[in-house]
């Protein structure tokens, strides 16, 4: 499996009279992109607007981020499973617009009123501290704003959002169709130097089984209760991976980040120089008895084993006690003998004093943190709100006050930013000790 | 961490978790093994005869843990195994 990445790099948005890319400028025609997607009836506006990086812009209600591909070569098309056939992707040719991404909001209650399935509130700055905590604030961003009919289900309004801002992404990305890009990168697997390490990366993943959507989904298959099992890396970037599209929690990576998931393309960039990337395992982890998640932990690293690793990164999605099921993996496999680095962010409370992680075992000798997802953060008033909030709720139990969506806002944790957690390593992180 | 500021305060506590190994490395004085994380205290899979018998072994456990004098983290183990 031999995939071609081929990037158009963007570097502004402007509105035109049809789509078009062309000297790093995306023109978009606002006007086609609202009527293809008001042929769905469940929509009953749609409007978009564009953002830059250093805009004095808040965007709230943000769902999903999705940056624009499509596929020139090779079976199957983009998410397959959600706007095509299943088709098995990562070979071929893939065309796609860097430093730019879809924003989609979406007004949404839920029928879900408390507990982990209930709304939040997602907001992103494009400025200020706002934006340094978050990745996606360095995108030029095309954000997708839609009111949708009132009384729909958890599972409607995520197919509804999550088709209108695959299918816009999507379409953008046509407008390439037949361009020189600025760059091709290469992914393919093999051509192991013997004298390497052979190193997979553990993509620990927290779904749901109770909550109307898994979390994750592969070929848009929910991921419930769920052995360990081998993806080939390439898959990622052709978008087998689709999240919950009514829901932006910032410790559950989106599209965007399964898209460009730091660790499959660090490991690929090292390939046959560092170490030989031999491939991904998906591990389902939250099992809701420590019976579950030892299972899991030792199938895990016997499937690791039997592959013939060396080492493996050790990467996971969500929060809670899924954690156990991670730490547990860390053990089975240096047990095995397989070197593990355990990629997480830590915990340490708004002050910093509290612990940082949930859990712990001796054999987890190499943790790479990516910072910390609580800690204080002041956000100044925004000139302009963009999404569909003017009022949002800072906490998220049932009848929580209501904030002004354009004001000052103070927030004691990192999840309400949408990109605000980073999961796994996108960022630089400098730590100074005090 | 109740249950540690419980003991403090010179109240015995029994700690009922389904995840006891994070309950253990937190220093909790007794503790008691629970079913899973959404139902501790009993299995709504279960027969409700069964459910029953398991409910009353959890919390029988838990009040003699209760009663034990422990001078460390002790775990205790219901007799809860049931063969899926």
């Amino acid at each position: 499996m031999v995939l071609e990445m081929a990037e158009f790099p963007v570097t502004g948005i402007q509105p035109g009279a049809k789509i078009v890319y062309e000297a790093g400028t995306l023109r978009v025609d606002r006007q086609e992109i609202v009527d293809s997607i008001l042929q769905e009836t469940r929509i009953e506006a749609a409007w978009l607007e564009i953002v830059a990086p250093g805009d004095h812009a808040r965007i709230t209600g943000i769902r999903d981020v999705v940056e624009p591909r499509v596929k020139v070569s090779g079976a199957g098309q983009v998410f397959p499973g959600v706007l095509g056939a299943v088709e098995p992707v990562g070979d071929g040719r893939t065309h796609r617009l860097s430093g730019m991404a879809v924003f989609v909001t979406a007004e949404y209650e839920g029928t879900v009123r408390a507990g982990l399935a209930v709304q939040r509130h997602a907001i992103l700055d494009m400025w200020g501290a706002g934006a340094e905590a978050s990745r996606y604030s360095r995108l030029h961003g095309l954000v997708v704003n839609l009111r949708l009919a009132k009384g729909l289900s958890e599972l409607q309004a995520h197919t509804i959002i999550q088709r209108a801002a695959y299918e816009t992404a999507k379409k953008l990305a046509e407008t390439t169709i037949g361009q020189e890009p600025r760059h091709v990168e290469t992914f393919a697997l093999g051509g192991a130097d013997p004298a390497l390490p052979k190193v997979f990366l553990i993509q620990g993943c927290l779904t749901d089984s109770h909550n109307p959507h898994t979390g994750v989904s592969y070929y848009n298959l929910p991921i419930r209760d769920s052995l360990a099992t081998l993806i080939h890396p390439n898959e990622f970037f052709d978008g087998v991976f689709s999240v919950n599209a009514t829901r932006c929690v910032g410790y559950f990576p989106i599209t965007w980040d399964w898209q460009n998931h730091p660790l499959v393309l660090g490991l690929y960039r090292e390939h046959r120089k560092r170490l030989n990337f031999a491939g991904v395992i998906l591990e389902r982890i939250r099992y809701e008895t420590f019976h579950g998640k030892e299972v899991v932990a030792q199938h895990t690293a016997n499937m690791a084993s039997q592959l013939g690793a060396d080492a493996a990164l050790i990467a996971w999605v969500g929060s809670g006690n899924a954690f156990v099921d991670v730490m547990l993996t860390v053990r089975a496999c240096e047990r095995r003998n397989i070197n593990t680095v355990l990629v997480t962010y830590e915990y340490g409370g708004k002050d910093g004093i509290d612990s940082p992680l949930l859990f712990y075992v001796p054999e987890a000798n190499a943790v790479a943190s990516t910072g910390s997802r609580d800690r204080w953060i002041e956000l100044p008033p925004a000139e302009k709100l963009i999404g569909p909030y003017e009022e949002i709720q800072i906490l998220s139990y049932p009848g929580a006050p209501l904030a002004s969506a354009r004001g000052a806002l103070t927030l004691d944790a990192r999840d309400m930013i949408v990109g605000g957690v980073d999961n796994w390593g996108q960022e630089n992180w400098i730590c100074n000790a005090y | 961490m109740i249950s540690k500021e419980l003991d403090r305060a010179g109240f015995p506590v029994a700690l009922i978790s389904a995840m006891y190994p994070v309950a253990e490395q937190i220093g909790a004085s007794r503790i008691v093994k629970a079913v899973a994380i959404p139902h501790p205290c009993g299995d709504p899979s279960l027969p409700a005869e069964m459910d029953r018998a398991l409910r009353r072994e959890i919390v029988t456990s838990a009040l003699k843990a209760l009663e034990t004098e422990v001078e460390t983290t002790t775990l205790f183990a219901p007799k809860m195994a049931v063969s899926s």
